[in-house]
C-alpha cells in the first residue's frame, strides 16, 4: 500500500487526540491524510469522552474485537499490560458482534443488563466494538507498518464461531430519548427521513453528532468518489456483512438517488450479475475482496489502471470502514428495518456449507466464501461456475504470469485451469478451501506446461543449499521511496522471475497472492515445516538480489 | 546463545510473527548482540512488503471479463449434448 503510507499527516487538533490515547499518531491514521478526521471525532467520543465504561475497558474491548479479526495492527495499537478488563462479559460480547454480528440477539444484551449495565453503558460498549470493526476493516486495506511504539504479539486465536443465526429485530435498548434538532434536519436533509439507527442511539446524543460529522466528510459529500458510487459501497459492505438493516436502507438512498433497482440487487445478489459500470464493479470487487478472506490484501494497484484517483481508492476504503461501523451498531442495537427489506438474510447466508459445518470452522479459517456456488456447480447448474471463474481469475493469472513470464502463455494456461476445475469439480470434497484447490490445479498445470517448453529451466538446487546472505548493509529507512512505483514493479518483477522455480511459485503464493502459510502447503502438496523453510530461502534470496538497489542513498551515491 | 547460521534457520516464523514465545525470546536475545542479524532481518521484512506491493504479474481489472467469457464458451460446449 505504498500510495497511502505516503500521503500524509493528521491535522494538529487530530494529533493531538490521538497522542492522548495512544501516545503517538499510528500510522493508520497517517496513511489516511486528511481523512482521518472523519474518524477523529467518533474516536474523541467513544474512546475519551463516553464516560459510561472504563476507558481501561474499551482498550480490552477493542483489543477483543482485533483478535476475533486476527487483526495483528489493531490488536497491537490497544493491547493494554496492565489495567484488565472489570468484567470479561464486556469483551466477550464485543468479539460475539465483531464475529457473528448477525447472531447478537436481545438475550445478549439482557445478559449485559443483568451484570448492571444501564443502557447508556450498553450503547457504549457496542459503539466501542463497532469502532473496533471500523478499525480492523481500515487496517485490512491500509496495511501500516507497526509503529515503532507498539510491540509485534499476534492476538490469541480464538475457539471455533458455533453461534446461533437470531432471525429477530429489536430495538433491544428501551430508553427513550430523541435526536436533538439541528442533528434531526441535517439526516432528514440527506436521507428524507431520519434512519431508526440514529433513533436508537439518541440517549447519546454526541455519538449521533460524531457519527453525522463522519458522514458529512466522508459520503455526503462528492470531493472525491461521487455519493451514489459511495452509497454502492456502503451497500456492498452491508450485504457482505448480511445485515438485512443497511442493504434495505442503501438500497432505498440509491433509489432516491436514480439508481435503478435493478443495479443495486445486483450489488446485494452477487457483482457478477449487476449491470454496474466495469470500474465501479472493479472498486466494489477490489473493496470486497480484501474482507478478512483469503483472496489476499487491497490492491490499488488495478484500480489505478481502471482510472481511479489514490484519493478516491482512499476515500473508499474509508466508507469500506464506515460501513462496517454502522453495520456492527445495528446488529448490536437490534434497528429493525425503516423499510420491508426485500433481501432478508439468513443462517443458510453465515454458514454456507451447512448447519453442522459451522461446527469445524475455525476462526482464523472462515467458511470458504465459494462453497455456496461449488454446490450449485456441483448440482449442475453450469452458470454458477462464472462467478467462480472471475472471482478466482486475477489471483490464478498472477500464479501462472509469475511462472511463465509470458502473458501469452498465461492467458492460456488460465483458461486450462478452470476449464480442468470445472471438469473435476464433481471430486472436489470440500476438505480444502475451493480456492486452494484451483491454487494447486493452477501450479500443476504451469508446471506441466514449463515441462513441455524447450529447453528446461534449471531448477538451479546447488545454489539452494550452500545459499547464505552476503550483502549485509543495512537498507534504506524507506526502500519504496527511492523508487517510482513502475521501477519498484520492474525491480520486484525481475527479482521474483530470478528465483529457482519453487521458490518462485513458493513467493508467488504466499508473499504476493497472500495465501496462508497452510493453504499455499496445502496447494503445493508440502508440509507446513517443508512450505515455511523453502518460503524463508525464496525470501532470503529476494533480499540479496534487491539489497543492492535499496542501501541508503548517501550509501548508494558515496 | 543461537550462532548466526541457527537464528538464520529459524527465523521464519518470527518474520510472520508466529513464533513461540520461547523461540521468540531466544531469537531476540541473539538480535541484541548481533548488528548482522538485526540488518538481515530489517532488510528481509522489508523485502517482503515491497514484494506484496509491488506485483506486476496479475491480471488487470478490465482484462478480466473477456476471460472470463473464453472460459465459459468452453465450459458450455462442455456441457452441451451431443458435443
Amino acid at each position: 500500500m505504498v500510495p497511502f503510507a505516503e500521503t500524509g499527516q493528521a491535522a494538529e487538533k487530530d494529533s493531538a487526540i490521538f497522542i492522548e490515547i495512544y501516545g503517538f499518531v499510528p500510522s493508520l491514521f497517517l496513511a489516511q491524510g486528511a481523512l482521518a478526521t472523519s474518524e477523529y471525532d467518533l474516536i474523541n467520543t467513544i474512546i475519551l469522552r463516553g464516560a459510561a465504561l472504563a476507558r481501561a475497558d474499551k482498550h480490552a474491548i477493542l483489543s477483543a474485537v482485533a483478535a476475533a479479526h486476527g487483526n495483528r495492527y489493531v490488536f497491537a495499537l490497544h493491547k493494554r499490560k496492565e489495567g484488565g478488563l472489570t468484567n470479561p462479559a464486556l469483551a466477550e460480547f464485543g468479539q460475539k458482534l465483531a464475529r457473528s454480528g448477525p447472531c447478537v440477539s436481545k438475550h445478549d444484551v439482557d445478559l449485559l443488563s443483568a451484570i448492571g449495565l444501564n443502557d447508556r453503558a450498553i450503547l457504549e460498549l457496542v459503539a466501542t466494538a463497532a469502532l473496533g470493526n471500523m478499525l480492523c476493516a481500515l487496517a485490512d486495506a491500509l496495511n501500516p507498518s507497526l509503529d515503532p511504539e507498539l510491540t509485534s504479539e499476534p492476538p490469541p486465536r480464538l475457539g471455533p464461531r458455533n453461534h446461533l443465526w437470531n432471525p429477530n429485530f429489536g430495538p433491544y435498548l428501551q430508553s427513550e430519548a430523541s435526536i436533538p434538532t439541528e442533528l434531526a434536519s441535517l439526516l432528514r436533509d440527506q436521507y428524507g427521513f431520519i434512519p431508526a439507527l440514529f433513533r436508537s442511539q439518541a440517549l447519546w446524543p454526541e455519538l449521533v453528532g460524531a457519527e453525522t460529522k463522519a458522514l458529512e466528510l466522508i459520503v455526503f459529500n462528492e470531493d472525491h468518489l461521487t455519493r451514489v458510487q459511495k452509497e454502492s459501497i456502503l451497500l456492498a459492505v452491508s450485504a457482505a456483512n448480511l445485515n438485512t438493516y443497511g442493504v434495505a436502507l442503501h438500497r432505498q438512498v440509491l433509489s432516491v438517488l436514480g439508481e435503478s433497482t435493478d443495479i443495486s440487487d445486483g450489488i446485494v445478489d452477487g457483482l457478477s450479475s449487476s449491470c454496474l459500470r466495469a470500474n465501479d464493479k472493479a472498486l466494489l470487487t477490489q473493496i470486497l475482496r480484501f474482507r478478512g478472506s483469503d483472496v489476499g490484501r487491497f490492491d490499488s494497484t488495478g484500480l489505478i489502471e481502471s482510472g481511479f484517483s489514490q484519493q478516491q481508492i482512499l476515500e473508499g476504503i474509508v466508507t469500506t470502514g464506515l460501513g462496517a461501523f454502522f453495520d456492527t451498531l445495528q446488529f448490536g442495537l437490534g434497528t429493525p428495518p425503516d423499510f420491508p427489506p426485500r433481501r432478508v438474510f439468513s443462517e443458510k447466508d453465515l454458514y454456507p456449507g451447512g448447519r453442522d459445518a459451522r461446527l469445524t470452522f475455525d476462526a482464523a479459517v472462515r467458511p470458504d466464501p465459494d462453497a455456496d456456488l461449488v454446490a450449485r456447480v456441483q448440482a449442475g447448474e453450469t452458470e454458477a461456475f462464472e462467478e467462480l471463474v472471475r472471482r478466482h481469475m486475477r489471483r490464478i493469472f498472477g500464479i501462472l504470469n509469475g511462472l511463465f513470464d509470458n502473458y501469452d502463455e498465461a492467458h492460456e494456461a488460465a483458461q486450462e485451469v478452470f476449464v480442468k476445475a470445472f471438469e473435476h469439480i464433481g471430486s472436489f470434497q470440500g476438505r480444502s478451501k475451493f480456492s486452494t484447490w484451483l491454487t494447486s490445479i493452477a501450479v500443476n498445470t504451469g508446471t506441466e506446461f514449463l515441462r513441455q517448453r524447450k529447453p528446461m529451466i534449471p531448477l538451479d538446487e546447488a545454489r539452494e543449499e550452500d545459499f547464505r546472505p552476503r550483502r549485509v548493509m543495512s537498507w534504506d529507512e524507506d526502500p519504496e521511496m527511492l523508487f517510482a512505483a513502475g521501477q519498484m514493479k520492474t525491480l520486484v518483477r525481475d527479482a521474483v522471475l530470478r528465483l529457482p522455480q519453487k521458490y518462485r511459485v513458493a513467493v508467488l503464493l504466499r508473499d504476493i497472492n497472500q495465501l496462508s502459510t497452510e493453504d499455499a502447503a496445502d496447494a503445493l502438496g508440502l508440509s507446513v515445516p517443508a512450505l515455511k523453510a523453502r518460503i524463508l530461502r525464496a525470501r532470503l534470496m529476494l533480499r540479496e538480489s534487491l539489497a543492492a538497489h535499496f542501501l541508503p542513498s548517501e550509501k548508494k551515491n558515496a | 546463545m543461537l550462532s548466526c547460521a541457527e537464528f538464520l534457520a529459524e527465523f521464519g516464523d518470527y518474520l510472520d510473527q508466529v513464533a513461540s514465545p520461547e523461540l521468540r525470546t531466544q531469537l531476540e536475545e541473539h538480535l541484541r548482540e548481533c548488528k548482522t542479524c538485526r540488518v538481515i532481518v530489517d532488510s528481509t521484512l522489508k523485502t517482503i512488503k515491497i514484494v506484496t506491493d509491488h506485483d506486476s504479474f496479475t491480471l488487470s481489472p478490465e482484462n478480466v471479463e473477456p476471460i472470463v467469457s473464453q472460459v465459459m464458451a468452453r465450459v458450455r460446449r462442455k456441457t452441451t449434448p451431443g458435443s
